[in-house]
């Protein structure tokens, strides 16, 4: 077949052709979303259509013994999240599991959170959801799931909990770069779901600034190839290392658990501190950068979340949809410790 | 209860072999493991069972061995060369692997993590930064653990007056907690002491032994003593009995206590090979890892 034949194959448009349609689809188009802002001004909410990818939600929650899974299902919906976008899908919730101090609920993701997300998506009709964590600091990961309460939770509800610091592994090129790492080594159970849930602790940090969201995820590497506590990681940098890992691992949506956070010296050692929010969002950058102006902390003064903007989400406030509470009502300014260098600078 | 303990250790770990390779999986259903074949070893040989495997394991162990003598979690991730000391622990008894061992032995000598000497600026951390010990992976700087497993494995083939150890045990020494008790590998970030882990404690106490004085870390001692009272999950328990046994010191119930661990897999699923095969070699190590290593 020669090339005039090609081009008048009516199964093809000719250029000229996809020119005049793109025209009129562009006229259409823009009538169309006219009409859609004059009536809809606020935007369609769930379950006809999906809000955008910034909308950030804040949730008042001022202690864990209260019906949590309404308020995440509130959210999920507030978000746009429909029963046909989780029907069937296998969930994986990565809580923040890093040390444990009896008594202590303000170190790890706390276990009525984990309950509550489990619930939400199961309710949603959800396949399956799991819990999975590489923790940290510690390598008896079952130690720190009884002492923090995580497995009489995962246990009563039969939820099953995945080691990755110990899973195999599959690695990827790291493309992002923000770091000198040439690849990305990952959990295979991540390759194994279809939604990666950041279930993160609202806390201050004393190398990162704050840890949420995208930090969190520091914890689906395995200590097997990175060390306890991620050494590899830190080696090469922290800021960067947390874009390289979500830039790569992309997942679809967060919550933060500031019920009850920590201030001062975290992620171990700081102090409690009642925000009494839950804040979702399925763009992690708009998220933390929502939570960081919850905690008082500039999101720009931040490292990692500087280096997140644009390109991986919009961290300035008149780029994220406020859902829920407004940032002002709930705003609880965390402690911060002058002589800690990521600290400094970072009020707002 | 030891031969009751042994009994369903033996039926455990005979699902997690894998025939073919030789060598253990890390997990039921999962791949092989570099490290869990180790403790499977030594666990194994600690009861004089399962001569068929242990050929088989050793051998899976030296084909993962590199040129330079590294052993590796696989191929390639050449980086991750921690289970080379437990692959020292694996040969240990077997002649046929003295070479192997040699080699394994040679690149720990040669090999240290990232150190710096401290300047006359104020650090976030108050470890001397300059003390050459053993990193998780290649370019990172040294910890707890690896350094207690490279110092344990050089003891036991007969580098203990190597300089490379004496200096690891300097570095176990300056990351005690000042209130006893060892953890990763920080004492104070900040100004503020942090937390000890039994597993971390176990683990030191092993590779001092015989060689610091019992004032050194009796703090260290005490804290093992009051916290595995409350201890039952694999890894921390069995590093925190061999620790106290390594010093002489064996909590009442201790036998029980590893039974009451094992009950927990109702709740946790089965354990990993590793974690098994060490709750096992906890139970025989009367005087810590190292006497395991002496029949």
């Amino acid at each position: 077949m020669d090339h005039q034949d090609k081009t008048s194959d009516r199964k093809g448009w000719t250029r000229r052709e996809f020119i005049y349609c793109s025209l009129a689809g562009a006229v259409l188009g823009l009538s169309v979303y006219q009409a859609y802002r004059r009536f809809f001004p606020g935007g369609l909410s769930w379950p006809f259509s999906r809000a955008e990818p910034a909308a950030t939600f804040i949730v008042r929650a001022p202690r864990y013994q209260m019906n949590l899974a309404s308020l995440i299902l509130r959210g999920l919906k507030e978000l746009g999240i429909t029963p046909q976008e989780i029907r069937g899908k296998r969930i994986l919730l990565k809580p923040n599991l890093v040390e444990t101090r009896i008594g202590a609920e303000h170190i790890n993701t706390h276990p009525l959170v984990v309950r509550a997300a489990v619930e939400a998506f199961l309710h949603l009709g959800a396949a399956r959801v799991l819990v999975a964590e590489g923790i940290g600091h510690r390598r008896d990961s079952l130690l720190v799931l009884e002492e923090s309460g995580l497995a009489e939770v995962l246990f009563e509800d039969r939820i099953p909990f995945v080691d990755l610091n110990y899973d195999t592994v599959y690695t990827v090129a790291n493309t992002h770069r923000a770091t000198r790492m040439a690849t990305l080594t990952f959990p295979d159970i991540l390759k194994q779901v279809d939604w990666i849930v950041s279930l993160a602790k609202m806390k201050t940090h004393h190398w990162a600034g704050v840890t949420l969201s995208m930090k969190n995820l520091f914890g689906v590497m395995p200590g097997s190839y990175y060390g306890w506590p991620k050494n590899v990681l830190h080696a090469v940098g922290i800021d960067g290392s947390i874009l390289d890992i979500n830039a790569a691992l992309k997942p679809q949506l967060a919550i933060v658990d500031g019920i009850l956070g920590m201030e001062g010296d975290g992620p171990i050692m700081g102090t409690p501190k009642s925000a009494g929010v839950l804040v979702m969002g399925r763009n992690l950058p708009a998220l933390d950068a929502t939570c960081a102006r919850i905690m008082g902390i500039n999101p720009h003064r931040l490292g990692y979340l500087a280096g997140a903007a644009p390109r991986l989400g919009p961290i300035r406030e008149a780029s994220i949809r406020q859902l829920g509470e407004t940032i002002a009502a709930v705003s609880t300014p965390f402690a911060l410790i002058e002589a800690i260098p990521a600290h400094r600078g970072i009020r707002l | 209860m030891q031969d009751q303990l042994a009994a369903v250790y033996l039926e455990t770990i005979r699902t997690r072999v894998l025939n073919q390779r030789g060598g253990f999986v890390g997990q039921a259903g999962g791949g092989y493991r570099p490290d869990a074949t180790a403790w499977a070893v030594v666990a194994l040989q600690a009861l004089a069972q399962g001569a068929g495997f242990l050929q088989a394991a050793r051998a899976s162990l030296a084909d993962q061995q590199q040129a330079d003598g590294r052993v590796t979690l696989s191929p390639q991730h050449p980086d991750t060369f921690w289970p080379t000391p437990l692959a020292i622990f694996a040969w240990h008894q077997a002649p046929e692997y003295r070479q192997a061992q040699a080699r394994a032995s040679h690149f720990l000598l040669a090999t240290t993590g990232v150190h710096w000497q401290r300047g006359s600026e104020v650090t976030p951390f108050e470890h001397d930064p300059a003390l050459k010990g053993w990193p998780w992976i290649a370019n990172t700087h040294s910890w707890v653990e690896p350094t207690a497993l490279a110092v344990m494995a050089l003891q036991i083939t007969g580098y203990g007056e190597h300089e490379r150890v004496k200096e690891g045990v300097r570095l176990l020494l300056d990351r005690q907690l000042p209130g006893g008790g060892w953890n990763y590998g920080n004492t104070k970030v900040f100004g503020q002491e942090l937390l000890p882990f039994p597993e971390s404690t176990g683990m030191a106490l092993n590779a001092l032994r015989g060689v610091v004085s019992q004032g050194q870390v009796r703090k260290s001692l005490d804290f093992l003593q009051a916290r595995l009272q409350e201890v039952r999950t694999p890894l921390a328990l069995s590093w925190g009995l061999m620790g106290l046994a390594s010093w002489g010191e064996e909590p009442a119930g201790a036998l029980g206590w590893i039974g009451e661990c094992l009950e927990k897999q109702k709740r946790f699923g089965p354990y990993d090979t590793a974690s098994l095969s060490l709750l096992l070699v906890a139970s025989r190590a009367r005087q810590g890892l190292e006497s395991v290593f002496r029949n």
